[in-house]
């Protein structure tokens, strides 16, 4: 099978630890692939790989038939979001939104129309003019996928992107990004160490383990193997239950 | 009211050793027990500025070294410690980077000079300035590596993925975040050069005049007057770079 984002045999190591070990992945159109693994399992690496900021050692990666063997980062269309925002401080709200943009040339009018729209899409209009330091962590991650959108990437790769928020604006975001999602047809790779948060944000799922991508056929595929820990989630709480009815 | 006193006072006795500079080098005949100089004359300052004498083209020469191994120091460091900022293993190889100062500047001025003199480097302000290098640029890559951190890398890596080329990364993200440090790095390196005693005599082999030295002649000449003007002239520039540090670098915008 091929999928729009078709990653192959990826392998990586770093000295002597092997990081990646032959991974593989595809991802159709407009869906999301949510990767859920723990600190150190490779899920970043892989990531890198995949936006061109880090080489593999072996394998082969297509975007819509297309090799990427030796595109650089800028010319992939592929963009990578951190756990942390990363605007750009210099920058108040607008201008980094309008980043992608201005890189670009896109003439002026049609730049505020759109930069306009976003932060309307975003509901983040009355912001434009502020300092990134002025916004609180949810806002911050608002503009982060506001400044990602607006050049129509090919793919959106998220690296923990609300890892670093508390747990109710976590879950804000996470409906957040449901809907834009939804609304943009965004193709994204979504990694995370939360199994809910993997569970909820992701069309087909996958576990990172050791170097190693397993991918689940289905959603029970993924309730049923141990290792994702649904399992031990769902007896924790059964459990509780039958402690608390003592 | 008293902060403001203690401000004031704390402003004049940072002013005083300045202040009692310019007043020592307008001096004419100071003798003890005098509270003031006999008389007073800008003569020396004419004669060593206006006519092109010896301290003269030493404040250019010093100038010239400064600012040249100051802003190749700087480039350089910054390079080196981005370059090591993507190694696996850069922190290691940063260590490499104090090897310079396991001896004071006179000893590697000492084990440098054989190979200055097989070069024809020696006495000519080419080597000095290569001589200043060996101190200044280990420097700038430490120091410029405290600034290049793994956060900076990431932002770069990311406006990378928004479609920007190296050349505008550098342009509309890497200029912004590291200007503040490398005016830093620049007038850190421009300082170590523009005090730089030893090492200059050594390479310079008294051929290359810098303000240092010329202050270090007038002194053990026992001309304090033309001593206290040199060493006037050796503290504008530092003064000069720290007042545009402050008004062009660190403005709040």
């Amino acid at each position: 099978m091929e999928g729009y984002l078709d990653a192959r045999q990826i392998s990586k190591t770093f000295g002597r630890e092997r990081v990646l070990n032959d991974c593989s992945l595809q991802l159709a159109k407009s869906s999301t692939l949510s990767v859920l693994g723990r600190s150190g399992s490779g899920k970043t690496t892989l990531l890198k790989i995949i936006a061109g900021l880090e080489t593999a050692d072996s394998g082969t990666i297509t975007l819509d038939g297309t090799s990427l063997y030796r595109v650089p980062p800028h010319q992939r269309g592929v963009v990578y979001l951190y756990q942390e925002a990363l605007l750009f401080p210099h920058l108040n709200v607008f201008e980094n939104v309008a980043f992608g943009l201005r890189i670009r040339k896109v003439p002026e009018p049609e730049l505020r129309e759109r930069v306009d729209r976003m932060l309307g899409e975003l509901r983040i209009q009355d912001q434009a003019r502020k300092s990134p330091n002025h916004l609180s962590g949810g806002q911050r991650q608002r503009v982060a996928f506001g400044r990602a959108l607006i050049i129509n990437p090919r793919v959106l790769l998220l690296d923990e992107p609300f890892g670093a928020l508390d747990a109710r604006t976590r879950g804000e975001m996470q409906e957040f990004y449901r809907r834009i999602a939804a609304e943009f047809r965004i193709t994204s790779v979504f990694v995370t160490h939360d199994l809910k948060e993997a569970l909820l944000m992701g069309d087909r799922l996958a576990v990172m383990e050791g170097g190693s991508l397993t991918h689940y056929a289905s959603r029970e595929a993924f309730v049923a193997d141990a290792r994702t820990g649904v399992a031990a989630e769902v007896s924790f709480w059964q459990h509780l239950q039958l402690k608390n009815h003592e | 009211m008293k902060p403001r006193l203690g401000s004031a006072l704390l402003f004049l006795l940072a002013l005083f050793p300045f202040a009692f500079l310019l007043l020592l080098s307008v001096s004419q005949r100071w003798v003890y027990p005098d509270l003031l100089p006999a008389g007073w004359s800008l003569r020396p300052w004419g004669d060593a500025l206006g006519r092109g004498d010896d301290l003269g083209v030493a404040l250019l020469t010093s100038l010239l070294i400064a600012l040249t191994v100051g802003a190749v120091g700087t480039l350089l460091g910054f390079a080196t410690a981005r370059r090591l900022s993507l190694l696996p293993r850069g922190r290691r190889w940063l260590r490499l980077a104090y090897l310079p100062y396991v001896f004071a500047p006179v000893l590697l001025a000492a084990c440098l000079q054989f190979y200055f003199l097989r070069l024809g480097l020696s006495g000519r302000v080419a080597g000095v300035l290569l001589a200043q290098l060996f101190i200044v640029y280990p420097y700038a890559v430490i120091l410029a590596s405290s600034f290049y951190t793994s956060r900076l890398r990431d932002m770069e890596d990311l406006a990378g993925t928004l479609g920007a080329t190296p050349v505008e990364v550098a342009r509309t993200v890497s200029w912004y975040l590291l200007r503040g440090p490398l005016a830093i790095v620049f007038f850190q390196s421009f300082l170590i050069s523009w005090f730089e005693y030893g090492l200059t005599l050594l390479i310079g082999v008294g051929k290359v005049a810098t303000l240092p030295l010329k202050v270090f002649q007038f002194v053990n000449e026992a001309n304090i007057f033309y001593a206290a003007m040199a060493a006037s002239l050796l503290v504008v520039p530092p003064v000069l770079l720290l007042w545009i540090n402050k008004r062009l670098l660190f403005v709040t915008r």
